[in-house]
């Protein structure tokens, strides 16, 4: 500002003036102009891009996963959903699916419907509401969901052998009206991971698979002993206490129970009921356990926490036999898909170190997987009170995970 | 349905508003063109969310409904202005 600034001569004043409401009428054209390129390049996106529509349908999926109902948009513009219960038998007995489909023909784009099996965890979680909720809102935005169950798995307890029931529902969905087969993918919650790596490692099926998806899985039954005998989980090189929930330690102690006496059984089961927490045995019921079942017990009751390793290693054979076939672990070299993994950092069930050590394997593996932790979880249910905070940053992680998903069906 | 096309005609209006404050409407059109425009964008959000409910599902015919009525607000118009023109050779 030197004071050598031409000023505008008087004459052009009113000139100037009357040039503003032009002005200002350019500027809004040109924003009208930009507002219409926007959403002409938004709405292209989000229905011509398969990455746009996956995102457009995870979008839809996430409030009814964060709010637990089906949200008004979802309803409004998903499919209806037609819900059938099939029971079909197989080599490990009957294998029970609750289908929940589309009651619409698939749309020429993309043409062939995805297809999820949902493996829940120990019991029969086939009502829980959280579940339902999932599959028909999946089932809304064209998705078919299958959710698998075992006698096995409905009595609390796990078994390598009960793959068996997803590589059956894989087979099934391949010749199910409308399914794509090569957009099949299966999503697990809990224990119910086992299951679903035992199928997605099984020869007839393995390169078909197009995705895996863990929701508080597990990896190795010996190192989930090893916290749990601890009470503590070691997390980003600290040690943590940590506490688990009745029903872990009964189904450890049903699912091992064919390898232990009459007097084994009866007394875990005494000490480990489903829903509450009992009291510990005495000294004189821990004298009638078997060698194996006293150092199990033990590591089930985490009174001894500082003779972890000396328990691990007191199990018998057999018992080691079997921890190592209930070990996803086991079979994780012969899994072809891509595989998300998804933790609560506070997981009461399964501890996050459990995600980690997951991660570590198939990184050894240079399997292609990812790992997200979340804090809005109580396990493999959302839980209750969140945070804004929480809801936004566990949000944003969920939807690129459930776009991942989507993604094959779109 | 019925709600979902609803949606598409409103959201046809509010493009067809955004294409008059565009200055997209062609003069020749005259002083009520703006309604015209308004008209043209709500039709053709309403064909386009019928066709992206015909070729993507109903989850994707607003996007679709969306896009094909700003192309349509956008080019229909001059479509029409060089149809006028062969016509009047």
């Amino acid at each position: 500002m030197d004071g050598h600034q031409p000023s505008l001569p008087q004459g052009k004043k009113p000139g100037a003036l009357a040039d503003r409401p032009e002005r200002t009428w350019k500027l809004g054209q040109r924003a009208a102009q930009a507002a219409l390129a926007f959403l002409l390049c938004l709405g292209a996106f989000l229905s011509l891009v398969p990455w746009g529509r996956a995102l457009t349908r995870s979008a839809l999926l996430l409030p009814a996963l964060l709010s637990a109902s089906e949200p008004a948009p979802l309803a409004l513009a998903g499919d209806p959903v037609r819900f059938k219960r099939l029971t079909i038998s197989s080599s490990i007995g009957p294998v029970f699916l609750d289908i929940y489909e589309p009651a619409t023909p698939p749309p020429p784009i993309p043409g062939g419907r995805e297809a999820i099996i949902d493996v829940p965890g120990a019991g029969d979680n086939r009502p829980v509401p959280q579940l339902v909720n999932l599959s028909q809102s999946l089932a809304r935005e064209g998705v078919v969901v299958v959710t698998v169950g075992t006698p096995t798995l409905f009595d609390y307890q796990v078994s390598a052998r009960d793959g068996e029931a997803v590589v059956q529902a894989f087979e099934l969905l391949e010749h199910w009206p409308g399914v794509d087969p090569q957009r099949i993918g299966i999503i697990s919650f809990s224990v119910g991971d086992l299951l679903a790596c035992v199928g997605a490692a099984d020869p007839r099926i393995r390169d078909r698979v197009a995705f895996l998806a863990f929701l508080g899985g597990y990896v190795n039954v010996t190192g989930l002993l090893r916290t749990l005998g601890r009470r503590a989980q070691d997390v980003d090189g600290q040690t943590k206490p940590w506490q688990p929930i009745s029903t872990d330690l009964y189904v450890l102690a049903r699912t091992v129970s064919s390898l232990l006496s009459l007097t084994d059984q009866q007394l875990l089961q005494q000490a480990f009921p489903l829903t509450t927490r009992a009291l510990p045995l005495t000294a004189q019921q821990q004298a009638q356990l078997s060698p194996d079942a006293t150092a199990y017990y033990h590591l089930l009751e985490g009174d001894e926490p500082g003779s972890v390793d000396g328990n691990l290693a007191a199990l018998s054979s057999p018992l080691k036999v079997l921890l190592n076939q209930l070990s996803p672990l086991s079979v994780l070299g012969q899994i072809r898909a891509p595989i998300h993994l998804l933790h609560d950092r506070n997981d009461p069930s399964i501890p996050f170190t459990q995600a980690q050590e997951f991660a570590a394997v198939l990184a050894h593996l240079h399997h292609p997987y990812d790992l997200a932790a979340y804090s809005i979880f109580s396990h493999v249910q959302v839980g209750s009170n969140l945070g804004q905070g929480q809801v936004l940053g566990d949000g944003l992680k969920l939807l690129g995970v459930l776009t991942s998903i989507l993604l094959v069906g779109s | 349905m019925l709600m979902l096309s609803f949606l598409w005609v409103v959201l046809g209006l509010l493009i067809g508003a955004l294409a008059n404050a565009a200055k997209l409407r062609p003069a020749t059109w005259g002083r009520g063109g703006w309604l015209g425009m308004l008209g043209l964008g709500a039709l053709v959000a309403l064909l386009g969310g019928w066709l992206g409910t015909w070729v993507f599902g109903a989850l994707f015919a607003t996007a679709t409904a969306l896009w094909i009525a700003v192309l349509g607000v956008a080019l229909l118009p001059r479509l029409m202005k060089v149809v006028s023109w062969f016509q009047n050779r």
